[in-house]
């Protein structure tokens, strides 16, 4: 009885099943298996670092909190602070910008609203989603107009 | 020389335990609702009971304890078979006396309606104890439920007043205490857990306590819990009642969950449900709804809380559904609602505002849409849901978004 409560989950969290979806989706879509890395599955803390290779080529690491996904939006990290087009670090909440309060010195992407959310949305949704943020962003660098002008704003 | 003016109030279930107990006295504790002149006499002390307290005490037949004047009430038992016989002095005058029913007793007038003995068997597991969670459970309660497992981490705040069984003496305490007592006060027998805990961090709790209930009523504020509760449901087979307001109260639904049938997700993924009513905005920000890069002055102007007037409908009808599936299978004055209540989910619209806006006016409404009407709607399950179809399919991107709640107003939906 006590070897099988280690096993019982305290925290509510992503399950091997829906893993192993997720996984088999990346492979559907041609991901390569160097580019994702999911860690921590079945602990406390899961998380998936995935790199985004925009179209300038440039490559950034998404950091991806898999505690309550998919019940729950997950956060979405950059995993460094990126700059804005005036060299300010992007660390705040804004709307203009799709950004959330970064955490860890890392800027957090806004990639969900709460009305749209469904546990449905798949990883690779997300990663999508998160790679055009990064377009709009290198968009912002170049020009210097907010990332909303790129992205539509969801509920 | 008799007492005339005062009413006594005796618990008959205290006389049933002080006779078992083979003791000859025992102190006990009277209540006076000060200027009231009405004395409740209990032989357990009472959490939160209002009034002046009083020493009392229990005798079996020795008036000779009448000489302590250190007991204001005296309840003597003269005679305790083949029933008790009672008797009660106040300040050396005999008194005349009512009982509170013994538990055998206590919902006796719901006879006929609902079968009292089956519901004191039931347990009513009740997730989110805000102004739809308290309010149901004291219903649930007063119908005859026996058992309940209450699940919040709130406490009252002064915005829950308007809308919340709560009273003033009640600001800073758990809901789960606030309401175990409003339980209690309808019945004191009801047996209740209290469980001041977040569910979306304590998965296996939540199992446990789904798995022991006969009933689940979600009455929390966000998607995350009652997609967690959907999943508890679906592996243990358990009814839920799931409901909420929408924006500002002008509106809400009621989904019930059956086992076989769609779940939460499945709802969710269709598209039926409209944007969620923000009741505080610490609430708001914690599940999301309200976003980070809202100021703190915006996000007081999207907290707009109905009345309680509002709620009140929705409540009702999670309440109606919830007596219906506990009293299934038995003979009851409600089984007619049977052929009635057949919808998965159901739509009411308290104004015409916000996703209801394009409503029929209620006048001459005729069958068109209107407010303060129930609406039933079938949901059927979802092809590929993640919390209850076996083979999931994930949402890829290649159909683009479901659904904008902000804009829904049940258009292409059968409304029944
Ligand atoms: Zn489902």
């Amino acid at each position: 009885m006590k070897l099988l409560r280690i096993f019982l989950r305290r925290f509510i969290m992503i399950d091997y099943k829906r893993y192993k979806l997720e996984k088999e989706v990346f492979q559907k879509e041609k991901l390569p298996e160097a580019a994702y890395r999911f860690i921590g599955i079945g602990t406390d803390n899961p998380y998936l670092r995935i790199a985004a290779r925009t179209n300038s080529g440039k490559i950034y690491t998404l950091h991806i909190e898999l505690s309550s996904f998919p019940e729950s939006i997950p956060e979405v990290y950059v995993t460094k602070m990126l700059k804005d087009s005036n060299g300010k670090n992007m660390s705040g909440a804004s709307a203009q910008m799709h950004t959330l309060t970064s955490s860890g010195g890392w800027t957090r992407i806004c990639h969900y609203g709460y009305n749209s959310w469904t546990p449905m949305v798949s990883l690779f949704k997300i990663y999508v989603k998160c790679r055009l943020w990064l377009e709009a962003y290198e968009a912002h660098l170049k020009t210097g107009n907010t990332i909303d002008t790129y992205l539509v704003h969801q509920s | 020389m008799k007492n005339e003016n005062l009413i006594i109030y005796l618990d008959y279930q205290d006389i049933l335990t002080f006779c078992s107990g083979h003791l000859l006295y025992k102190e006990a504790y009277a209540y006076e609702w000060e200027n009231e002149n009405v004395i409740h006499i209990h032989l357990s002390k009472k959490c939160h009971q209002f009034g002046q307290m009083y020493p009392a005490l229990f005798a079996i037949d020795n008036k000779k304890t009448m000489q302590d004047k250190q007991f204001r009430f005296h309840v003597f038992i003269e005679k305790i078979l083949p029933e008790p016989s009672v008797s009660v002095f106040v300040d050396g005058v005999q008194s005349d006396f009512y009982y509170i029913p013994d538990r055998n007793s206590l919902f006796s007038r719901n006879k006929g309606l609902l079968e009292k003995d089956v519901l004191k068997s039931k347990k009513a597991m009740i997730i989110g104890l805000g102004s739809f969670g308290a309010q149901i459970a004291v219903e649930l309660a007063k119908a005859g439920v026996g058992k309940f497992s209450l699940f919040d981490f709130d406490r009252i705040e002064l915005h829950n007043l308007a809308r919340h069984i709560a009273t003033v003496n009640d600001l800073g305490r758990l809901k789960t205490d606030v309401v175990e007592d409003a339980i209690l006060g309808k019945n004191p027998y009801a047996l209740v857990d209290k469980f001041p805990i977040d569910i979306d961090k304590n998965e296996e709790l939540l199992s446990s306590e789904v798995g022991k209930s006969d009933i689940v009523i979600c009455a929390t504020d966000n998607n995350s819990s009652r997609l967690n509760l959907s999943k508890e449901l679906v592996k243990k087979n358990k009814v839920g009642i799931f409901g909420r307001a929408v924006t500002r109260a002008a509106g809400g639904d009621v989904f019930r969950y059956r086992p076989g049938g769609a779940c939460y997700a499945c709802l969710i993924g269709h598209g039926i449900i409209s944007k969620e009513e923000i009741s505080s905005v610490q609430a708001g920000r914690l599940s999301g709804a309200i976003p980070a890069y809202t100021s703190d002055e915006d996000a007081q102007a999207v907290v707009q809380v109905g009345l309680a007037a509002d709620i009140s409908p929705i409540c009702n009808m999670m309440i109606k559904l919830a007596l219906l599936e506990l009293s299934k299978g038995t003979e009851s004055g409600i089984q007619t609602l049977e052929d009635d209540l057949v919808y998965d989910c159901y739509i009411w619209a308290n104004r015409r505002e916000y996703n209801f806006k394009n409503w029929h006016v209620f006048y001459q409404s005729g069958a068109d849409r209107t407010i303060m009407r129930w609406y039933g709607v079938k949901v059927h399950k979802l092809d590929g849901c993640p919390v209850c179809s076996t083979d999931i399919i994930l949402d890829t991107g290649q159909k683009g978004e479901y659904h904008d709640p902000e804009n829904s107003d049940y258009e292409g939906l059968a409304l029944v």
